[in-house]
């Protein structure tokens, strides 16, 4: 803990938001040191924060970051807090902004398909409230009927649809966002709230997109609707390896439909994992080892067209088409099913683990490679550790109305979180690191969606972002957050502050104005 | 580990008022102690799990967004307290915002994908009572619940009515005492939803049912159990039970679902040797109208929807008995919203809310009632009392629909109740509020199709 909140900080927050909204409690402050993603529990204490404050409205938001910016508090949002990377947990207490309740929506605009919304709002819920008017957002994270919109924007997330129908980068058109110094900015493609494309001035909107909330908080969100999908065709085909499911992706990803959703490939580890005590894999036979689920979405006419020819290539890749039922549950409950904490084992024993995902985005060629090189380092660590389990691998399209390019790569790994100690966390921490490592060997990059923040894989930000790029974010951070209170210790960023102080500059800007 | 140290300025957050900590430390450790060995293990069921997916779902989060009043915030919590991290007195408070419906636990993935394998389901309903009854056994309690538990244990119901005159209500049916089948009436259907019985009783004894009242009826106990309060609870159950069995009673029917899950839950927990069948009313009815032994024949024209009480749709798996005798009524327009969707809908009215925060459970219940809009129906009918009882006076206050219990509907279909002043208040009430109102849940603007 920081130690930085002080009596009249909480003071100022009572007054902004009425003392009702603010929480000293310990058990509010502890739930809100963490995110789904592993936590040291050994030190939980020691990760609290020192205050937590629940805004309503944009001017809410400014007063608090104002007030965070003058006394030099440490300022960390929190949108959902479902988030597999660990964006939203405080590294030096402070105050956290759960912004859950700025949940309202501001217009549905049936004419230019536009839905413009306080973030805060779970896509779910929002679909339920669009479907009146026959229009969707199809953002479809794992954590969909959880998750909300302003967490989306901070992790700039990826949606299990996204070759069909884009990602959040893709179909967040504008927002409102609160800046480190409290000024408030529109930012979008240029233009007005409701322009998708424009050349005027710079891309600017991507900076504010997977920022992890180190540079502001988003206010409000103009968002892109879409028709609702008339039909929906989902396929699971089982493979007698997973060389043979492999192989079989890259047709699937090139068949030339516009339709197509994604394309998922489970490999053996994960059939295994799936069928610890899971009846919905225990009549596949033992000689299915690998799995690829491929989804249509559209119209009806392209939809039963799209059927046709997935089927078609599942039968020529010598796939086994796994079922109608199967097929259909499997991908209705695709939110729920992949992750359970009783599938967990430390040395044959169930435990409850919790689900650890690791993602990168890796070109389709050197997929093998990056498997066999993971699998290595986590059973390495599993011998040497009864706290982790491999919960096997998936493989997904990772790129926006395509199928194909690069993957999201993602080993699952069961963790148990109630057994941490400063020895395993460490353990944990070089796990990552050496997962991080054979990504960037691969070409690749080290998070596809949840970002990578998390200690281990941290400290290889300057390698991804080499030649300038870092450098850059660097100066970019310095610029926006003056004074490094969005979120400290995220990102190396502390980083621009020390070279900035010795350089002889002064490390704070006492006007709080960005330079 | 220790207590986290509290921030600087933190006594400007004035604590809950209605929070009343006598106990001393030792009794608070020695309850968390308790509360560690039967609940830390299954906290860490949660906490493991992290998906949160019991969050939107959850009708007082709904109100508050506040992930403290989630099953991922209290079971969080206990994990905290089992780690010494939280002391009693300081989480105490939030349990209090929990409605016990039971959401959570079914839309928990543990429960819907390794429960059955690992007899793992979440039991948060169970968790809350846990902390509510240790924070009583420690000392620490809230002043509204304990002057609420007062008065029921000094007029023997909830409802603070005269406990000569619990049976009032039947007055003008001559209705016998005891006998092999019990109809058990609730507190609120007592003193206050009387027509709810009275139309109950019609019914049972059109059907050819034979039924008695209890000889002295008081509280099931259950909204005490659910506050935290023990001993009072296990002194009620242990009164009905001896009043059931001195009359010869081998089953119990009951007409609030409240009753229904104490009885079936509780009750067989607390006595070895329960052997009482207990039937919920929308059941029994249900085959009374199957059987062709009940015949609802007058029309009602009215358009309706169905609120799932949550003790019976999400806690019990009742939800086809209210819809089949809804189906059965002519002239009935029945805007069904299913079972599964209702997992997020609460009327507010239970697990002690009401009393201790009646803002919030006013808000859930205008939250359940903002759903019914869209659907442009006349009426809300449930089968649960005290949801029916709570709705309708948040509905008065703000013009929205009449409520009604589903056993009135049937009397009146059946020729058994008069309809015409009913039908007559529905009109009125419609008329009042222009009807429908608006489909948004939200009070969003919507910009519609419209030329430049």
């Amino acid at each position: 803990m920081s130690g930085t909140v002080t009596r009249e900080a909480v003071s100022e927050l009572v007054d902004v938001c009425g003392a009702q909204r603010v929480v000293v409690a310990p058990q509010g402050r502890l739930i809100r040191a963490m995110v789904p993603a592993p936590f040291p529990f050994h030190r939980w204490a020691d990760e609290a924060p020192d205050v937590v404050v629940l805004p309503e409205t944009t001017e809410e938001v400014v007063a608090i970051v104002k007030l965070a910016n003058r006394l030099r508090i440490p300022i960390v949002p929190r949108a959902g807090a479902t988030g597999l990377n660990d964006g939203a947990k405080p590294m030096r207490g402070g105050i956290v902004v759960d912004t859950k309740r700025m949940n309202k929506v501001l217009e549905i605009d049936t004419t230019d398909w536009t839905v413009t919304i306080q973030p805060s709002i779970n896509m779910l819920k929002l679909n339920e409230l669009l479907t009146p008017h026959g229009v969707w957002y199809p953002d479809d994270p794992a954590s969909y009927p959880v998750s909300i919109v302003s967490g989306r924007v901070g992790t700039g997330g990826w949606s299990l649809l996204g070759s069909r129908y884009g990602h959040v980068r893709d179909n967040v058109i504008s927002m409102e966002f609160v800046l480190p110094t409290g000024e408030v900015i529109e930012v979008g493609q240029g233009g007005g709230r409701k322009i998708r494309h424009s050349s005027t001035g710079y891309r600017l909107k991507d900076l504010f997109l997977g920022h992890q909330g180190t540079l502001g908080i988003v206010t409000e969100c103009t968002l892109e609707l879409y028709p609702r999908p008339e039909a929906e065709f989902p396929a699971f085909f089982g493979y007698e390896s997973f060389e043979d499911g492999y192989r079989a992706v890259q047709p699937f990803c090139r068949s030339n439909l516009a339709t197509l959703a994604g394309v998922i490939l489970f490999d053996e580890r994960k059939v295994e994992y799936l069928r610890r005590d899971d009846e919905a894999y225990i009549p596949e036979p033992e000689s299915l080892r690998s799995i690829v689920a491929v989804a249509a979405y559209g119209s009806e006419g392209e939809v039963a067209a799209a059927r046709d020819r997935l089927m078609q290539i599942g039968a020529d890749t010598g796939g086994r088409y796994l079922g109608e039922e199967l097929s259909e549950l499997d991908w209705a409950s695709r939110h729920d099913r992949y992750a359970t904490p009783l599938h967990g084992r430390s040395r044959g024993r169930a435990v409850h683990m919790s689900w650890h995902c690791e993602d990168a985005a890796i070109t389709y060629s050197q997929l093998p490679f990056v498997k066999r090189r993971w699998h290595e380092i986590a059973d390495r660590y599993i011998a040497e550790h009864d706290v982790f389990d491999n919960w096997g691998m998936f493989f997904y399209t990772n790129n926006a109305y395509k199928g194909w390019g690069d993957f999201l790569v993602e080993i699952d790994i069961g963790v148990w979180e109630q057994r941490f100690d400063e020895r395993s966390w460490q353990a944990w921490t070089e796990l990552k690191r050496e997962i991080a490592q054979v990504s960037l060997a691969a070409g690749g990059s080290i998070s596809a969606c949840h970002g990578a923040t998390r200690e281990g894989e941290v400290d290889l930000i300057p390698v991804e972002l080499k030649d300038g790029q870092f450098d850059l974010m660097l100066k970019l951070k310095r610029l926006l957050d003056p004074n490094n209170i969005m979120n400290p210790g995220k990102y190396l960023l502390d980083r621009a502050y020390e070279e900035a102080e010795r350089a002889g500059g002064a490390p704070g800007n006492p006007e709080g104005v960005p330079r | 580990m220790t207590r986290i140290p509290d921030v600087e300025g933190s006594d400007l957050v004035p604590r809950d008022p209605d929070v009343l900590s006598i106990g001393d430390r030792d009794a608070a450790e020695a309850a968390v102690r308790e509360l560690a060995d039967g609940y830390e293990d299954r906290a860490w069921g949660c906490m493991s799990s992290r998906h949160k997916f019991c969050r939107e779902p959850c009708p007082v989060y709904q109100v508050t967004r506040n992930e403290q009043h989630t099953s991922y915030g209290f079971h969080a919590t206990v994990a905290a307290m089992s780690r010494g991290l939280v002391e009693l007195e300081d989480a105490y408070e939030q349990y209090a915002y929990c409605t016990q419906c039971g959401a959570c636990e079914l839309r928990c993935p543990n429960t819907l994908f390794t429960g059955d394998f690992y007899r793992n389901r979440t039991q948060l309903v169970q968790l809350v009572k846990a902390v509510r009854a240790a924070g009583v056994k420690a000392g620490i309690e809230r002043r509204s619940w304990k002057q609420w538990n007062d008065d029921t244990v000094a007029y023997r119901n909830e409802m603070q009515g005269d406990p000569a005159e619990v049976a009032n209500w039947a007055d003008d049916l001559d209705l016998p005492r005891g006998g092999d089948t019990i109809l058990f009436c609730d507190c609120m259907a007592a003193y206050r939803q009387t027509k709810v019985p009275q139309a109950v009783s019609l019914l049972l004894r059109e059907a050819g049912v034979q039924f008695g009242l209890m000889n002295d009826q008081w509280c099931c106990g259950g909204p005490a159990l659910e506050m935290g309060y023990v001993d009072i609870y296990e002194e009620f159950a242990r009164h009905n039970l001896e009043d059931w069995r001195k009359s010869g009673a081998r089953r119990v029917v009951t007409l609030d679902p409240h009753d229904y899950i104490t009885f079936v839950e509780e009750y067989p927990r607390l006595f070895a040797d329960f052997d009482i069948e207990v039937l919920h009313i929308t059941d029994l009815l249900a085959e009374q109208v199957e059987a062709g032994r009940l015949r609802p024949e007058r029309p009602l024209e009215v358009s309706l929807t169905y609120h799932d009480p949550c003790r019976l749709n999400k806690r019990r798996g009742i939800w086809e008995s209210p819809r089949k005798l809804l189906r059965a009524i002519p002239g009935l327009d029945f805007k069904d919203v299913d079972h599964v969707s209702q997992w997020a809908m609460c009327a507010g009215a239970g697990g002690g809310v009401p009393v201790a925060l009646p803002e919030v459970a006013e808000q859930v219940a205008r939250n359940r009632l903002e759903a019914v809009k869209p659907l442009g129906v006349d009426v809300l009918a449930s089968a649960c009392v005290w949801a029916e009882d709570h709705l309708e006076q948040v509905a008065r206050s703000d013009g929205a629909l009449p409520v009604v219990d589903i056993t009135v509907l049937l009397a009146m279909s059946a020729g058994l109740l008069d309809a015409e002043p009913w039908l007559a208040e529905v009109r009125r009430r419609r008329a009042a509020s222009g009807n429908g109102g608006s489909p948004l849940a939200h009070g969003e603007r919507v910009t519609e199709e419209a030329g430049p």
